[in-house]
């Protein structure tokens, strides 16, 4: 909105005075009411300047007696006038400079020797007018970057064509953790979580100088992860083609979003894909819900189960129980009914053990609900190991050996009825220690017994067989054949040593006769070999002399060793025969 | 000076070894002893520098062969002492045992032959001592 104003005041600087009286006759004509001040050199005009006076419009000329460098004179005017329009007035030779101090921040300039009324009027008012514009843009330019950086909204100003940052507002700074000057640095493809953004690339370009808006992933300095709602306006900033974005941080609902997900997949997973088979019914046994794991469980799909009824499929021997049960909930809220069989797809019976919780109330479920597990593995394993138990007993039982179960971590040694019937002890005499076992052992051979257990204990596996003597109630003594198995856990710690003691002292008498009789058989060699042997060696020695020796005197006294000896080996002859004969005799029938 | 010792309980034994070992020119004043422990007094009151052989019965009343051996172990003329074991019956529990003296050359089973007595003057240890 031009108006005009109704004083003017005019600052003009020029040192010839022809010229400034001129220049003063124009103005009058031009207005009125107008305040001439007048500076001759820059140094008034400086002080005139900074003085607070109202000024309008600054008429300068170009040569000053202070002033050198036309440049620096017109920039210091520039600087000092502040709000007011400055307009150079120039000699013809000046006229290119004329038209660079227009770069300078001049509003206009005009050649003193085509000077008329009209033209200073024109240009006086048209730089008042523009300056009045130029300064309301700048304070409202002032007002937007205001705007800008205290917004909490994080923004860009970034280059339009290589995208580089021109400016960032704080709330930016705060969410990126860069620095403003890093900022200015980088592009905005520096942040992005992936390197390539085809899709992005592609709305950028095709929008290079309009509005758009989409979601990408950012990297934070520290590395952490954001993820953003973008808007794009294109704008001028400093002159360049730039565009202002606006960033709306998604993360947070990302993130809840994706725990929301989470948490129904899990609860699917749960309730449909686990292999506990869940049912909701009624006190009828009509079911209202069954979850997909009933083709796991019963071989039967969900939908036609849905169809049947649970009664009709448990076993007849089961029934009572399962029923008696279910009516406790009438009461209770929750019951857990003990294993029961079911009949599957296939005519099987598998064992099932179920929680039932009473739910009719809730209006979301309206019915009983039944969580039921497959236990038919645990059924059989745990029938497997009562027969192998009763297997046991039975041998522990039955056998005449005595059956020794030591319980190495807690000392505790049990016995079979073989310690009364091989040994004599009474159960009140009879001790779980093991020391009182120990005791039992031979002297002679507890060493050897202890030593051979403790190899055993050492290798943490296997078994060992070893004879010892162990004493009986009454003092005496039985010649014993131990086999003990060790039993470990996984790490190979002793846990049990079970063992059979077998009573073999009869055996054991058997080998001691025989180890009685082969010595006297060996005996018997000896004496063949050694008593046999040595008339007869004599009797061959004389014959052997009494052959190759031909001066013999005394043959008469040969001969009569010769008849010596052969009575003496007949002697002997006898003897043995004898002594076989016993042998033969004592030898007992096994 | 080589010694030999006949040393047995049984006399007709003493007498058939004694002609052999002449015979065989292994001798001509073969050392007989019927109790082993007279032979131990013998060698006691022998030199240092005389080498003896001895051919020596194992079973005896008494001293036997074994109690011998034992004996002249701690003797100072052990060294010099070369034993032929002479036995009724060769068996490998009395070769195994004769291992234990270095003083036991070899073993002889009765009657000693005319081979035996050959091997006696043979044997490397005792040959140098027998040339005559």
């Amino acid at each position: 909105m031009s108006y005009i104003p109704s004083a003017l005041n005019i600052l003009v600087i020029e040192d010839n005075l022809g010229d400034f009286i001129l220049i003063e006759d124009y103005l009058n004509e031009i207005q009125s009411e107008v305040s001439i001040k007048r500076a001759s050199n820059l140094e008034e005009a400086k002080t005139i300047l900074k003085s607070n006076i109202q000024l309008d419009t600054v008429l300068l000329d170009l040569s000053l007696p202070d002033v050198d460098d036309r440049e620096i004179l017109v920039q210091d005017i520039v600087e000092f006038s502040n709000k007011c329009a400055v307009i150079v007035l120039t000699g013809y030779a000046d006229n290119d400079f004329g038209v660079k101090t227009l770069s300078l921040g001049i509003s206009d300039y005009l050649l003193k020797d085509e000077l008329t009324i009209s033209q200073l009027s024109k240009s006086i008012f048209y730089s008042i007018e523009r300056k009045k514009s130029q300064i309301q843009l700048l304070e409202s330019e002032k007002k937007y970057k205001s705007l800008f950086n205290s917004s909490p909204v994080p923004m860009f100003v970034l280059d339009r064509h290589s995208l580089e940052f021109l400016s960032v507002n704080d709330a930016a700074i705060k969410l990126y953790g860069y620095s403003a000057e890093e900022f200015l640095s980088l592009k905005v493809s520096d942040l992005w979580l992936n390197r390539e953004e085809p899709e992005i690339e592609h709305t950028v370009n095709n929008n290079r100088h309009g509005y758009f808006e989409f979601k990408i992933s950012h990297k934070k300095k520290s590395g952490e992860v954001i993820h953003l709602e973008i808007q794009s306006n294109p704008i001028s900033f400093d002159g360049r083609d730039a565009r202002v974005t606006l960033l709306n941080d998604i993360t947070g609902r990302i993130k809840a979003e994706k725990l929301l997900t989470d948490s129904e997949q899990r609860f699917k997973a749960l309730v449909q894909e686990a292999s506990d088979l869940v049912m909701i019914l009624d006190f009828n046994g009509n079911f209202s819900h069954v979850s997909p794991s009933s083709e796991l469980v019963m071989g039967i799909p969900a939908d036609q189960m849905l169809k049947m009824n649970l009664f009709d499929l448990i076993h007849s021997e089961d029934i009572d129980q399962v029923k008696k049960n279910i009516l406790k909930l009438k009461n209770t809220k929750r019951v857990q009914i003990p294993s029961y069989r079911v009949k599957t797809s296939s005519n099987e019976w598998r064992w099932i053990e179920t929680v039932l919780t009473n739910l009719i109330k809730d209006p979301a479920v309206n019915g009983l609900v039944a969580n039921s597990r497959d236990i038919t593995e645990f059924v059989n394993q745990e029938q497997k190991l009562i027969d192998s138990l009763k297997r046991y007993d039975i041998v522990a039982k039955a056998t005449s050996d005595t059956i020794t179960d030591y319980d190495v971590q807690n000392d505790l040694m049990q016995f079979n009825h073989g310690m009364e019937l091989m040994f004599g002890y009474t159960p009140d005499q009879i001790c779980t220690k093991g020391s009182w076992w120990d005791d039992k052992v031979h002297p002679e051979d507890a060493e050897r017994v202890k030593s051979k257990v403790a190899q055993v204990y050492k290798n943490g596996h296997g078994s060992l067989q070893i004879k010892y003597r162990f004493r009986c109630a009454n003092g005496s003594y039985k010649y014993i054949l131990d086999r003990t198995y060790l039993v470990t856990d996984e790490l190979g710690k002793p846990l049990k040593m079970i063992g059979s003691m077998q009573d073999i002292t009869e055996i054991q008498n058997h080998i001691q006769t025989i180890e009685d009789h082969n010595e006297r058989l060996k005996d018997i060699a000896w004496t063949q070999s050694h008593v046999v042997r040595a008339p007869l060696a004599r009797i061959m020695g004389i014959i052997d002399l009494l052959q190759t020796d031909n001066d013999i005197v005394d043959q008469e006294e040969l001969l009569k060793h010769i008849l010596n000896s052969a009575t003496e080996l007949d002697g002997i002859i006898r003897k043995i025969t004898n002594q076989t004969e016993q042998v033969t005799q004592n030898f007992p029938e096994c | 000076m080589l010694k030999v010792l006949i040393i047995d309980d049984d006399s007709i034994v003493l007498f058939i070894q004694e002609k052999m070992l002449k015979k065989y020119g292994i001798t001509n004043a073969p050392i007989s002893f019927q109790d082993a422990r007279k032979a131990i007094s013998f060698l006691k009151t022998q030199k240092s520098d005389d080498i003896f052989l001895i051919l020596l019965d194992i079973n005896m009343p008494g001293m036997t062969g074994w109690d011998f051996l034992d004996e002249i172990k701690g003797m100072k003329i052990s060294e010099k002492v070369f034993v032929f074991m002479v036995t009724s019956s060769i068996d490998s529990y009395d070769k195994e045992k004769a291992k234990k003296y270095k003083s036991v050359i070899s073993f002889i089973e009765k009657p000693i032959s005319a081979d035996n007595c050959i091997k006696i003057k043979e044997h490397p240890k005792l040959k140098q001592f027998l040339i005559d």
